[in-house]
């Protein structure tokens, strides 16, 4: 069996799951508090950005804060609690495949759920920017470009995170406590920001990310930027290192 | 009586009782190492302890506290749905809320845990820091007595959710969405901050006598209609399947 019909066979699986019902109602909620502020973008002279920048930012912030590293965890618990009920997973390991290779698929598939996650929201930030120039006289829409490029940002900074929570759920096998360590690890993610260890804690690198384009995009504002170094190695051997162990330790408990 | 006790057997292996201890560690944590890396700014201004740490240190540790509830409220159901349990426990001659009932009572008196563990932060930080002890065990005790009094509908409304939601994942999601709308609604509207997960936001410490005893209103005015949306799901789950 090839890896893409292996992805291919993950996603089928969760095609039922409704994720994306979750998704959607996550993301309109998201953008109603901007929709109905609107006029709030006005009043950030002090700050020195733009209102449609502020608009688009302050939308983004609210979503890497919390919102998308929360729909990750619950995405993990979705592509394991799947496999655990009703023992699909022993199935899928009396098969010849890798163990890693299946864990692999299965991360694949989580990164994507992600990446539809940050998609929905920009789809979302275009409808309610245009709702908003409507209302106000006002342009708020940004060029593509210039989201797409955020939106990338966003997602690649959130791959180390989306690794870790992968590798807690496999790892622990109680999804109470990988849904829990899950949970509390992205609270104090607000802290972390602030501190000269950020590039060490994954679950931080959204929200810092879209914290330092917020201080590049006002004037006035002077938020800290990421340097690349530390930064990326550390990143990288965090990912590598989550998915290695991820990979080992996939499937253990059931082989006992 | 009896099911409460079946449902503390049921969550001894689960790891239920290790989330809520270590849920209060990490919320007690939070103003211990706010203050203990901050003091420096925070002690030139004069205020008075308990209303401001509440302020600095509130809005996250309510966060881990309904984080808690969501998460333990999907396991507690998650048990019944894995492997079919619920289909047993509906043929055995008992009421079929008593289940309902007997995992509120538990995560009600479980999440006592995570709220004294953080009072005991709180009164460390004020002890401290601030140099004020005993004289503030009232206030302080009002504090959290109030935080646990708005945290019932919490509870109510993730159970209900979990009871409803088969998948454990749904429910989890839905907490989390609604843990997130709780975040982005203004908290000085007095209606929307009602919503069972906004209500928990809010500090009995910076807030006068009738509010506080209209929140309280408000949120046994809102278990009660959650104890009935209870009745009112088995009743309509049962005529469906």
């Amino acid at each position: 069996m090839n890896y893409l019909s292996l992805v291919m066979i993950e996603f089928k699986k969760i095609k039922s799951s409704k994720v994306l019902y979750i998704f959607l109602i996550a993301t309109v909620i998201l953008w109603i508090p901007s929709i109905s502020n609107v006029h709030l973008n006005f009043t950030m002279e002090n700050q020195g950005i733009s209102p449609e920048n502020n608009f688009f930012i302050q939308g983004f912030m609210g979503m890497s804060w919390f919102m998308f590293p929360a729909s990750m965890v619950v995405g993990t618990v979705l592509v394991t609690q799947t496999e655990r009920a009703n023992k699909g997973i022993l199935k899928m390991l009396t098969l010849p495949i890798g163990r890693a290779k299946l864990c692999l698929a299965k991360f694949i598939v989580l990164l994507t759920l992600g990446a539809i996650k940050i998609f929905m929201a920009a789809c979302a930030y275009y409808m309610s920017a245009a709702l908003c120039s409507a209302t106000q006289n006002y342009n708020f829409i940004l060029p593509p470009f210039f989201v797409a490029k955020e939106i990338i940002l966003l997602f690649l900074s959130s791959i180390p995170m989306i690794a870790f929570f992968w590798a807690l759920s496999v790892c622990i096998q109680v999804p109470l406590f990988s849904v829990g360590i899950g949970f509390a690890s992205i609270v104090p993610s607000v802290f972390i920001i602030n501190t000269k260890v950020w590039f060490a804690y994954p679950m931080s690198y959204p929200f810092f990310l879209i914290t330092s384009e917020y201080g590049k995009l006002a004037k006035n504002l002077n938020t800290s930027q990421a340097e690349p170094i530390p930064f990326i190695p550390t990143a990288i051997f965090i990912t590598v290192l989550c998915i290695a162990i991820s990979c080992l330790c996939f499937g253990q408990d059931e082989r006992r | 009586m009896k099911s409460i006790f079946l449902e503390w057997k049921k969550i001894r292996r689960t790891g239920f009782f290790p989330l809520f201890l270590g849920g209060g560690i990490v919320a007690g944590a939070v103003p211990i190492i706010h203050m203990a890396v901050r003091s420096k700014v925070y002690l030139i201004e004069q205020t008075p302890p308990i209303p401001f740490l509440f302020y600095e240190n509130w809005q996250m540790m309510a966060m881990v506290n309904m984080l808690l509830v969501v998460t333990g409220s999907s396991l507690l159901y998650h048990l019944e749905y894995d492997h079919y349990a619920m289909e047993k426990w509906k043929s055995l001659p008992m009421r079929e809320s008593s289940i309902f009932f007997g995992k509120v009572i538990l995560t009600i008196s479980m999440s006592t845990l995570p709220l004294g563990m953080e009072a005991g932060a709180i009164a460390f930080c004020s002890y401290h820091w601030f140099e004020v002890g005993s004289s503030l065990l009232k206030e302080l005790w009002k504090s959290f007595a109030y935080a646990f009094l708005l945290m019932i509908p919490c509870i109510l409304l993730s159970l209900l959710l979990s009871e409803a939601c088969k998948n454990m994942w749904v429910s989890l999601g839905i907490g989390v969405i609604c843990l997130f709308t709780a975040t982005m609604l203004p908290t000085n509207n007095f209606l929307l901050s009602l919503f069972p997960f906004a209500t928990n936001f809010q500090m009995a410490a910076s807030m006068d006598r009738t509010k506080i005893i209209y929140y309280i209103y408000g949120s046994a005015l809102e278990s009660l209609i959650l104890v009935l949306a209870e009745f009112l799901l088995i009743k309509v789950r049962r005529s469906f399947t």
